[in-house]
């Protein structure tokens, strides 16, 4: 039985498609990743799992998308450059094809000293955009990087991330451009909080026509409460939250932050739905998981398509 | 140029403890220029190792000498006839003048006194600055002679990443992102065209080698 | 309580353009003092180098002074500035090995200029911020 990725799918039949984040957790216990599969499932089209994100040492992000397959779910495997050379890299690529893995999403990652780990040495052999024309390279024309033939070519979607919002603000959209050279089918953003940025971001995206050549889901992570968008907005680079937002979540009393943070997402999904060029949504609730069935009901984005 | 910083004197006077009778030589190339190894430093590691030496009731005698460079065979034979003179050399040059003495006098034990650090220049007096990786495939130009191994903390080909805010590199504030730094040099010279391209992965085996690499100019030959 | 001022060892870096007198003033200090008292005028006291600390403390100095211009009046601007900052790394390289670093002392000249280096001395020397010889003269 031949698996297919269903992220694809639904794109390609023109719906808004929905994908969510699942963070592995640190320790060996697999339970742990079924259990937000289990969550999840019905409610986003494909899940992402993150790669030791932050630096931080968790279950394999290969791992866990083998054992997210199992449970019948749709998997993206998220891959970053900073901890393994090409050869791993070629070869997990593959091993996630075999597994039946059908979506990756290429990378560079947190620097290594960020995490539990800063001693260690930052591989980065390749960057994103060389793992995209790689991982293309092998599926299209069935070849590793330096030319020589797979004896099978792997099936996968291929993916990027992108951040609207980070440095250098002109830039950005020529790096979006240069994604899609490289071979990048579909794109996930940073999640948005600043509409009108983004919004202006689009305008560019379209006026390359770019959004006509790669797949776009915005980003969402629900705000849990105000001192969690305090701390985002300073603390972690390439992030936007505007002080609006910021009021928004500190006018309301601590024990309803939540429900607001719940509710700006709802709106902000509404808007990305009537914006042109946006395919889809990327719901990153990390550690709040539960919270994802809400917003993609909240959103009016139930059921998920049934390809 | 090779940038090294002085070990910390506690090591030092560990290194050299079970010697009463060192030689202290100073390079006056690399590190004469980043203040950790010249002809002064030399001097003023010297002093100090003589005094921890009275104070702690051990014997130690040192003599000073600067070679002009520890790396190159001609200097270091300067030193032919006086080593032999003493138990130990503690050497103020970079890692590769350490290695190169020890080569010609391995006799006697070469200890180092500096920790060598990097290839960089030095941007004002006081503040020395990484720019090269030695990758053996210099292609700066391409990137508005920003290198992008060196002063990228992702060694990025294609970037920058989305960690790059207000110009400065998500790692560390202090650091400006090496790509802003690129993408506004080409901007403002009109060459940003050049970043339309895919660069493709680097040929890491220029740097890595297989082992320690070599030149060899047969032309320059005895 | 700690010994007199004058069983110490004490050597006076000093920037010339506080007391353009000075190779007569300091005679007055240098018969009272004797040999204790030793005295190197600088032509600005950015000239100093953290060895010319080492080395004082290795002939046997109890404690070295480096008075420098007022805030400011450094004749070649940085002057004073830098010797600053070259005191600051000898007392740490000293600390490294065990020598109190108060035994190095800056001192900065009380406008206006030029102040007698007699005097200037005599007052340093009320106000002494170590007490005992250095460990090495003790050995």
């Amino acid at each position: 039985m031949k698996t297919e990725s269903q992220l694809k799918k639904v794109l390609a039949a023109d719906h808004f498609a929905v994908t969510a984040e699942c963070g592995p957790p640190k320790g060996a216990d697999p339970e742990a990743v079924l259990k937000k599969g289990k969550l999840l499932k019905g409610y986003a089209d494909s899940i992402n799992v993150t790669d030791n994100q932050t630096g931080v040492v968790r279950l394999s992000s290969l791992a866990a998308c083998a054992l997210l397959r199992q449970a019948g779910l749709d998997p993206v495997l998220q891959m970053v450059t900073r901890d393994r050379n090409r050869i791993a890299l070629q070869s997990d690529l593959l091993g996630a094809s075999a597994l039946g893995i059908r979506n990756v999403l290429c990378l560079s990652g947190d620097h290594q000293s960020f995490g539990n780990q800063p001693q260690a040495r930052g591989v980065f052999d390749l960057d994103s955009l060389q793992l995209i024309s790689a991982a293309r390279q092998m599926r299209d024309q069935g070849q590793i990087l330096g030319g020589d033939p797979l004896s099978e070519a792997p099936d996968l979607f291929i993916g990027a991330a992108a951040n609207p919002f980070a440095d250098p603000f002109l830039y950005r959209v020529l790096r979006l451009a240069k994604k899609v050279k490289a071979g990048a089918e579909f794109i996930q953003t940073q999640c948005i909080y600043n509409l009108d940025r983004f919004f202006d971001w689009m305008d560019k995206v379209r006026d390359r026509n770019l959004d006509r050549e790669v797949y776009i889901l915005g980003g969402i992570t629900p705000l849990k409460s105000a001192k969690m968008a305090e701390h985002m907005s300073s603390r972690v680079a390439g992030m936007d939250i505007p002080e609006e937002i910021i009021r928004r979540m500190k006018a309301v009393p601590a024990k309803e932050q939540r429900q607001e943070g719940l509710k700006i997402s709802i709106e902000t999904i509404q808007a990305l739905k009537e914006m042109k060029g946006v395919h889809g949504v990327h719901i990153m609730a990390i550690e709040w998981e539960e919270i994802v069935p809400q917003i993609v009901e909240g959103a009016g984005l139930l059921p998920r398509p049934n390809l | 140029m090779i940038t090294a910083e002085r070990k910390p004197l506690e090591e030092i006077i560990a290194m050299i403890s079970p010697y009463r009778k060192i030689l202290v030589v100073g390079c006056g190339s690399c590190v004469a220029e980043c203040a950790a190894g010249g002809e002064r430093e030399t001097g003023l590691l010297s002093s100090a190792l003589r005094m921890e030496a009275r104070m702690t009731s051990r014997e130690l005698e040192t003599r000073e000498m600067t070679l002009e460079r520890q790396c190159v065979y001609e200097f270091i034979d300067q030193l032919t006839g006086l080593v032999d003179q003493y138990e130990a050399v503690l050497s103020l040059a970079c890692g590769a003048g350490v290695q190169a003495v020890a080569e010609v006098f391995p006799q006697i034990p070469i200890l180092p006194a500096l920790n060598t650090t990097f290839l960089g220049q030095t941007k004002e007096p006081g503040l020395w600055l990484e720019n090269c990786r030695g990758c053996g495939h210099c292609r700066v130009h391409l990137f508005g002679d920003i290198c992008p191994i060196t002063r990228c903390a992702k060694q990025l080909f294609n970037g920058p990443c989305g960690g790059s805010k207000n110009g400065q590199c998500e790692v560390d504030p202090e650091i400006p992102c090496a790509w802003q730094l690129i993408v506004d040099r080409l901007e403002k010279s009109g060459r940003l065209s050049q970043l339309e391209t895919v660069y493709p992965p680097a040929d890491w085996s220029r740097q890595q080698g297989t082992g320690p690499r070599k030149i060899i100019r047969e032309d320059q030959r005895n | 309580m700690g010994t007199h001022p004058s069983d110490m060892n004490i050597d006076i870096f000093f920037c010339q353009q506080i007391d353009p007198a000075q190779d007569l003033n300091r005679r007055v200090i240098e018969k009272e003092l004797g040999p204790r008292i030793k005295f190197f005028p600088l032509p600005c006291s950015g000239r100093i180098e953290p060895l010319h600390f080492l080395r004082a403390l290795e002939s046997g100095a109890d404690l070295v002074f480096l008075v420098t211009c007022p805030e400011k009046a450094c004749r070649y601007q940085q002057g004073n500035t830098r010797a600053r900052k070259r005191i600051h790394y000898a007392q740490d390289l000293i600390q490294e090995i065990g020598i109190d670093p108060e035994r190095l002392v800056l001192v900065m000249a009380r406008p206006p200029l030029p102040q007698a280096i007699d005097r200037l001395t005599r007052e340093l020397l009320t106000r002494i911020p170590v007490k005992g010889h250095s460990l090495l003269r003790r050995l």
